[in-house]
């Protein structure tokens, strides 16, 4: 490695609120950043690895909070003692930061151009004219096919991925030696995010840049990064080159951050993959068939949409399941399949087809059907937050279900409420508790209790992990798993993340725009995915395996 | 231009709300206990006039039908003759327009001046003591009544000072002006605390949004992230919130106008509700009506304009 | 913010309301102002209709703090006694709009389709009169009178309830909880009156008391112009219009009245912010 660009020695932020002790935000981190080198910052929510990286150009989010020790040279300037004149140069001259959400990042009511040429004249002095062109070269740079006319367009006119490329460009317009990249890819759909970090990787090399990489995503480390820091709780817990790190983490919460990770499995070695299971022979009786389901939203004249026409949601989907089975439905966002859960469960109207549920068909009695559903199923969500109603406490909660429900008589139902929190692994101190004062795994915990409170036998899971973090994923997921064998549930598990379904499904659906494109045995499908949309989905997918890369060109690039 | 093609049907939108207008105005007189014709045409009424009002508005007709002979009227500028001032209805009020317009627009402005300079000191040191003044200043000012108000600074400006006349309209553009000066100031003064209140948390909001957290990230001095990203960006709940108070503004009009005595739309009303000059009473209504949904329609233009996401 | 913020710091709202010193600042004008008017017998010093023509217009002194108006009637009895009209204008004139705006935006948010659509456009024309004018021109038809006020108030003051109850309940509508509720087989009314009222109400409460600034100020100007509250009823509104005449020689006939207005108003306002801050709704 060469002389470090950036190098930072017992960075300490301290958070003093008025009336209470002061908090240590940032415990004496120390890190280096080499020249056009990438590390990877990995840590969970909270972990102050956001924190971190907005101290290193002095924006803290509070008054409250400030820099108490430790030292950030930037070259031989050290930032944290730097006046508040030079950091102007600093931020976005030296230090350039994008950021997870472009949408609520960029300027809305002014021009992506206008955005570009801010910085371009602000830090290099260039005119109107001589900005516009360096403005409309970097739009080309960063891959907008008509930069001239693109220049004058509104972030709302881009998709999410054009508006993270824009963001990119608002970096790069200030001409900085170090990009700071906070999740710059969560918010984006696996194969977007794909293209974004091979952008990364491209303007890297073009530019001779040093990254910092802020992800909670050990697979995108994994595949882009030199080296890898892990925090947790405020501080460093671990650091070193991307490889050693991963083979041989000395921390346990990096070894348990690692085996967390839902990577894909390797192939056909069966371990942790599920092997088909016996029960379901096609002669079974399924438990739900869906026949031929269409779904149209009437094109509405939305605020910022503006599309007009109707939107075919699901499109002649058909697809069954037999008791006892776990089938995933994977997708990207707006592919249907969140959609098609609510269909199944009478939530959103179908235009045409069928659902039948165990021998009770939609078309043909419809009420009957509707009955058995909210009786014999119940759905989980994704945002464990608002998925429960705020002013009832768990208790009242399950308490509700089950008198609705009227199956149980009233003077069992507190003992039953307690047995459904020991399903859950929530303790019973948890029915006083109210949702805000959860935490988003636990709120996940209770919702998932509310299911089982109808002793549902489906349970369709709307991206139930989603929202949470790795470590607290993987317990959820064993939590289904355990429920599944336990209480022989038929799951209907819906997740844009395919390493998930993989880890958890005995049967994949993979759907596209409304149709469904492949479906069948996970494995099956995962190791030889017959269609090329499957394929391309499963190739975007960062592998923690730094040698399972799986951005063909970052590959041909690395090699 | 595509996003302004909403000017051209919009209007067709209206069409509900102006018939729901028509209905309301058309009842709210029709309510009144008696016989309609003297309703309309004053105690002192002689029966040729009777006779031809119960011909012109059909009053001897079916409620339904009457509506239609009204509707008609309506349609031909016909909103009756008032009782007090002998002449036609939309005239006397057409008469009477200016110094109401005046006084609106004249208001909306200074209270805009007033406004913005307040939130922006407020909102740029968030927290400190500017902040708390404007915040305590602008929430004590929403209880001070306006017509309170306008009678304080009378005795402020023109009975210890001697600057402005107390009250009246003039006839020159000049003693014109200097009448208008303390009913519009009274007017701004009560509009710009809920300006304020809400520009002010906009602007907190954009200082602390993302859109700021980006500019300050590539080195903008806080001067351009606030007028250049933070300002822009509040104008459009500002418009909204001006738009929804017009109609507050047009009442406080009428209550202002008697204050003072200036001979507007708002006084008229007044008037004609205490010489029961029912005419003029439902032609008032229904063009401060029909106002209040046309400045509407110039609130969606400025919107549309403001923030390139919206289309109508 | 969001839930997940709030999530680690939460404490229970009784706790957090007993921290607000700007709520109880403002409770404690409001109750200040209840006092008044529930004792105004027995601390106002002087009868407030009665006149005596030996003291009149006389300035502030110690027998008259507040002074004398034009018929020798104290101002300060006046002022106390019109704490009672004034309270119980802001009060009643929130109340029925409250109750009747809050069960049609329930509904009309919840069942969609023709009735919801019915509803708005009677909001919408409603909406499109100036408050005040609507408000004046029903009080001609019904004649002079705080009766007549309360009426108008009712019928026209419901609208911005109704708007703001339907888009909170439209939001938790389609909110998780609401669809859980769905699937689970609750009935509607369930839904409704236990799951999305309940959720959706906060910003109406809150906004009822900045509405009770507007409506104590629009009672006092309707006074003010002689449509409300008739003389010789000590009422604020109607004390500013008497004193007018009198502007440029007996000052306090008008300032005191005018004063106690803004200073009910500013306790309705503080307790209203505080109370938004501490139930977390936006303006």
């Amino acid at each position: 490695m060469s002389a470090p660009v950036l190098s930072v020695r017992d960075l300490t932020v301290t958070l003093n609120l008025p009336g209470a002790a002061p908090r240590m935000l940032l415990d004496k981190v120390s890190l280096e950043l080499g020249k056009g080198e990438v590390l990877g910052l990995v840590g969970e929510s909270g972990s102050g690895k956001s924190l971190f990286c907005r101290t290193l150009v002095r924006l803290l989010p509070s008054r409250n909070m400030r820099i108490t020790d430790g030292r950030i040279l930037l070259g031989d300037e050290d930032l944290a003692r730097a006046s508040e004149a030079q950091m102007l140069d600093v931020r976005g001259g030296r230090i350039g930061m994008i950021f997870q959400n472009p949408t609520s990042h960029l300027d809305p009511v002014m021009t992506i151009g206008d955005q570009l040429t801010e910085g371009i004249r602000f830090h290099q002095g260039l005119d109107a004219r001589a900005a516009r062109k360096a403005a409309v070269a970097i739009l080309h740079q960063i891959g907008f096919p008509e930069p001239e006319r693109q220049f004058d367009a509104y972030p709302h006119e881009f998709s999410g991925g054009m508006r993270q490329r824009a963001m990119i460009g608002v970096a790069l317009s200030c001409n900085p030696e170090i990009l700071i990249a906070d999740e710059p890819t969560t918010a984006l759909d696996v194969t977007i995010q794909a293209q974004i970090l091979q952008l990364l990787m491209d303007i890297r090399r073009e530019r001779d840049l040093s990254i910092i990489l802020i992800t909670h995503d050990l697979g995108i480390v994994a595949q882009t990064c030199d080296c890898i820091a892990v925090m947790r709780e405020g501080r460093l817990v671990e650091q070193g080159r991307k490889r050693d790190l991963l083979r041989a983490p000395a921390h346990p919460y990096t070894k348990a951050l690692i085996g967390s990770h839902p990577s894909m499995p390797p192939p056909s070695t069966g371990q942790g993959a599920v092997a088909p299971k016996a029960i379901g022979t096609p002669a079974d009786k399924p438990l739900l068939e869906v026949d031929d389901v269409n779904v149209r939203f009437a094109g509405t004249g939305s605020l910022f949409g503006g599309r007009s026409g109707a939107v075919h949601a699901v499109a002649g989907v058909s697809l069954k399941i037999l008791p006892g089975e776990t089938v995933g439905i994977v997708g990207e966002s707006g592919s249907g399949k969140s959609t098609l859960a609510r269909a199944i469960l009478g939530l959103t109207p179908i235009a045409s087809g069928n659902v039948v549920f165990d021998g009770t068909s939609l078309r043909e009695d419809r009420a009957a059907f509707l009955g058995r559903l909210r009786r014999e199923t119940a759905m989980v969500f994704q945002d464990p937050y608002n998925a429960l109603n705020p002013r009832l406490s768990i208790g009242d909660m399950l308490t509700e279900v089950l008198k609705v429900q009227g199956r149980t008589p009233a003077a069992d139902i507190p003992a039953r409420v307690g047995e459904l929190l020991d399903l859950v692994d929530l303790g019973r101190e948890f029915a006083a508790r109210r949702p805000r004062s959860m935490s988003g795994g636990q709120c996940q915990r209770a919702g998932i209790a509310r299911a089982l409170a109808v002793n549902p036998r489906l349970i369709i899971a709307d991206e139930s992990t989603a929202a949470l973090d790795v470590t607290i994923q993987a317990q959820i997921l064993d939590l289904f798993r355990v429920l599944k064998r336990k209480m022989n549930l038929t799951l209907l598990f819906i997740a844009h993340d395919l390493a998930i379904v993989r880890s958890l499904c005995d049967r994949v659906v993979v759907m596209h725009r409304g149709h469904i494109v492949e479906q069948g045995a996970s494995a099956q499908v995962f190791e030889h995915p017959a269609e090329p949309y499957t394929q391309a989905l499963i190739r975007a997918i960062p592998d923690i395996d730094p040698d399972k890369p799986l951005l063909p060109q970052a590959a041909r690039e690395v090699a | 231009m595509h996003r302004y093609k909403f000017v051209l049907y919009r209007p067709i939108q209206f069409l509900p709300v102006l018939f729901g207008i028509s209905v309301v105005t058309f009842v709210l007189v029709r309510f009144i206990p008696g016989d309609p014709a003297r309703v309309l045409l004053g105690a002192r009424a002689t029966p040729t006039a009777i006779a031809n009002i119960r011909r012109q508005y059909g009053l001897d007709e079916p409620m339904w039908l009457q509506y239609f002979y009204f509707l008609k009227n309506l349609l031909n500028g016909e909103m009756g003759k008032s009782i007090l001032y002998k002449i036609d209805v939309l005239k006397l009020i057409l008469t009477r327009i200016e110094p109401t317009l005046v006084l609106v627009l004249a208001s909306v402005v200074l209270s805009v001046l007033i406004a913005v300079p307040m939130a922006a000191l407020a909102a740029r040191n968030h927290g400190r003591f500017a902040d708390h003044a404007v915040r305590v200043i602008s929430t004590a000012g929403i209880g001070f009544p306006p017509f309170w108000l306008g009678l304080m600074l009378i005795i402020l400006f023109s009975v210890n000072l001697g600057l402005l006349p107390v009250s009246g309209y003039g006839e020159t553009l000049g003693a014109k002006v200097a009448h208008l000066v303390l009913p519009s100031l009274t007017i701004a003064l009560s509009l710009s605390t809920v300006l304020t209140r809400s520009l002010r948390a906009a602007m907190v909001e954009g200082l602390r949004s993302d859109v700021a957290t980006a500019a300050r990230a590539r080195g903008m001095p806080e001067r351009v992230v606030f007028w250049r990203h933070v300002v822009p960006n509040s104008m459009v709940p500002t418009i909204n919130l001006l738009a929804v108070n017009i109609g507050w503004l047009i009442g406080g009009t009428v209550v202002i106008e008697s204050v003072f005595a200036i001979p507007g739309i708002g006084q008229l009303l007044v008037r004609a509700i205490f010489s029961r000059d029912y005419m003029v009473v439902q032609g008032v209504a229904m063009v401060l009506a029909c106002a209040t949904v046309l400045i509407n329609l110039i609130a969606d233009i400025v919107t549309v304009a403001a923030d390139p996401r919206v289309k109508l | 913010m969001s839930a997940r913020t709030i999530g680690g710091k939460w404490m229970g709202w009784q706790g957090r309301l007993g921290r607000q010193p700007a709520l109880m600042f403002g409770a404690t004008i409001l109750i200040a102002f209840v006092l008044i008017a529930l004792l105004a017998p027995y601390v106002s010093p002087y009868d407030p209709i009665l006149q005596n023509a030996e003291v009149r217009l006389q300035a502030p002194s110690w027998a008259h703090p507040f002074g004398t108006d034009n018929f020798g009637r104290d101002v300060l009895s006046r002022v106390i006694w019109g704490v009672r009209i004034d309270l119980q204008i802001a009060i009643l004139g929130v109340i029925f709009p409250f109750i009747i705006g809050t069960l049609v935006g329930t509904v009309a948010g919840f069942f969609g389709g023709i009735v919801d659509t019915l509803f708005m456009r009677l909001v919408d024309i409603i909406l499109a009169f100036p408050f005040l004018v609507l408000v004046l021109s029903i009080i001609a038809i019904l004649g002079p009178g705080l009766g007549s006020f309360y009426i108008a108030m009712a019928l026209v003051g419901w609208v911005s309830y109704a708007r703001l109850i339907r888009a909170q309940v439209l939001v938790l509508k389609s909110s998780d909880y609401a669809v859980a509720a769905v699937s689970l087989g609750f009935s509607r009314t369930r839904i409704m009156f236990r799951h999305l009222l309940p959720n959706a109400i906060a910003g109406s409460v809150v906004f009822s008391m900045s509405d009770a600034v507007l409506v104590l100020l629009n009672g006092a100007a309707i006074s003010y112009l002689g449509l409300g509250v008739q003389p010789p009823i000590a009422e604020w509104g109607i004390m500013v219009a008497e004193g007018q005449p009198f502007i440029t020689t007996a000052w306090w006939i008008t300032l005191f009245p005018g004063l106690s207005i803004v200073m009910l108003a500013f306790g309705f306002s503080m307790f209203g912010d505080a109370l938004g801050d501490a139930l977390g709704v936006k303006e």
